[in-house]
């Protein structure tokens, strides 16, 4: 399972298309993707967007990394914020893309080495 | 310093749209049959991209003075907004209802500019409004001015904003959001448009969204319409 987290509807569309056909959820918001694991729903990648309503992505990674079962969860920032080559590990996460610089197949490869590996 | 800011809110709602199209553009060859519905989401999101270039090259020429002040028809002109939003609005699955109640036909304005500030406060209404609601624009005689005024069922305005628009003019977008996921450039430019007309904008904040408003000067020509 896939979580991808984007207010943008269409780009968001476009990263669940890129997954290779593997199951995704998508949420316009960090508040319904963190209710959603609270319900036991727990994703296997969280692809997640930094500007977002409401809460943003730097919160949702702080109260991800805050529990122990959703700070092993590998997180991929997916936006158009200048943060690609930034260390963000300690956050959880194992990848910077660009908005406008990604391409599907590297969302692909996240997917291929996190999704269903375990 | 201000500018600079200026210009780095801009750039970064322009990639927005940019990277969506680039990203549309890929999956084009990897779709079956949703092909139409790619290609639609690309007309799309270009023509809001292409708007926005056009109202911040707009604003440089306001300081020129090229937009010369005219009587305009304002329900035409809120007409045209509405059929042009029309297919926007229904593709998100939402509605933009139209109220007019005016008597004063004509305003003092500039045609193009009164478009684009009606056009920026009826796409802000669409993007906070949610699925399957409907947003209002209203067109109403407001102690001998014509108020028109765009509702949406969305979050509501932050209180300093608000002050700020009371004082009549929102000084600079800015890039921590003015409501969640926006930068606030369509209202910075709405406003300073209406400056340059001579009009008024302000916001009311209801408990279950926001309505940005414009106030235009009645145009003294007798209107075509016979009131």
């Amino acid at each position: 399972m896939i979580f991808i987290i984007d207010d943008d509807e269409i780009m968001a569309e476009c990263v669940a298309r890129a997954c290779d056909g593997e199951e995704v959820m998508v949420f316009a918001n960090a508040i319904e993707a963190m209710a959603k694991i609270t319900d036991g729903v727990m994703p296997d990648l969280v692809l997640l967007d930094v500007l977002l309503d409401g809460p943003d992505g730097f919160t949702m990674l702080n109260e991800m990394v805050s529990y122990d079962d959703t700070a092993r969860i590998p997180v991929v920032l997916i936006t158009s914020l200048d943060l690609v080559g930034r260390d963000l590990s300690t956050y959880g996460v194992v990848g910077v893309l660009a908005k406008d610089k990604m391409r599907p197949g590297d969302v692909r490869k996240y997917v291929r080495r996190y999704v269903g590996v375990a | 310093m201000e500018e600079v800011e200026g210009i780095l809110v801009a750039a970064h709602e322009l990639k927005a749209p940019l990277a969506v199209l680039r990203q549309l553009a890929f999956a084009l060859p990897e779709m079956d049959g949703l092909g139409e519905h790619v290609r639609s989401e690309m007309v799309s999101v270009s023509e809001r991209a292409i708007k926005q270039v056009n109202d911040l090259a707009k604003m440089r020429r306001l300081e020129d003075g090229l937009f010369e002040m005219e009587p305009v028809a304002i329900r035409e002109v809120c007409d045209a907004v509405h059929r042009e939003l029309d297919y926007l609005y229904k593709y998100n699955r939402r509605n933009l209802a139209m109220d007019y109640r005016n008597k004063s036909r004509l305003v003092v304005a500039n045609r193009e500019l009164l478009y684009s500030v009606i056009y920026n406060f009826a796409l802000n209404a669409m993007h906070y409004s949610n699925d399957g609601t409907e947003a209002e624009l209203a067109v109403r005689d407001c102690r001998g001015r014509v108020r028109v005024s765009v509702r949406d069922y969305g979050p509501m305005l932050p209180v300093d904003v608000w002050r700020e628009m009371k004082r009549g003019c929102i000084e600079k977008p800015t890039s921590v959001a003015m409501r969640p996921g926006s930068s606030g450039l369509g209202l910075f430019i709405a406003s300073r448009f209406a400056r340059y007309m001579g009009a008024a904008v302000g916001a009311v904040r209801h408990r279950d969204g926001t309505s940005f408003y414009v106030e235009l000067p009645v145009s003294e020509q007798a209107s075509l319409f016979g009131i």
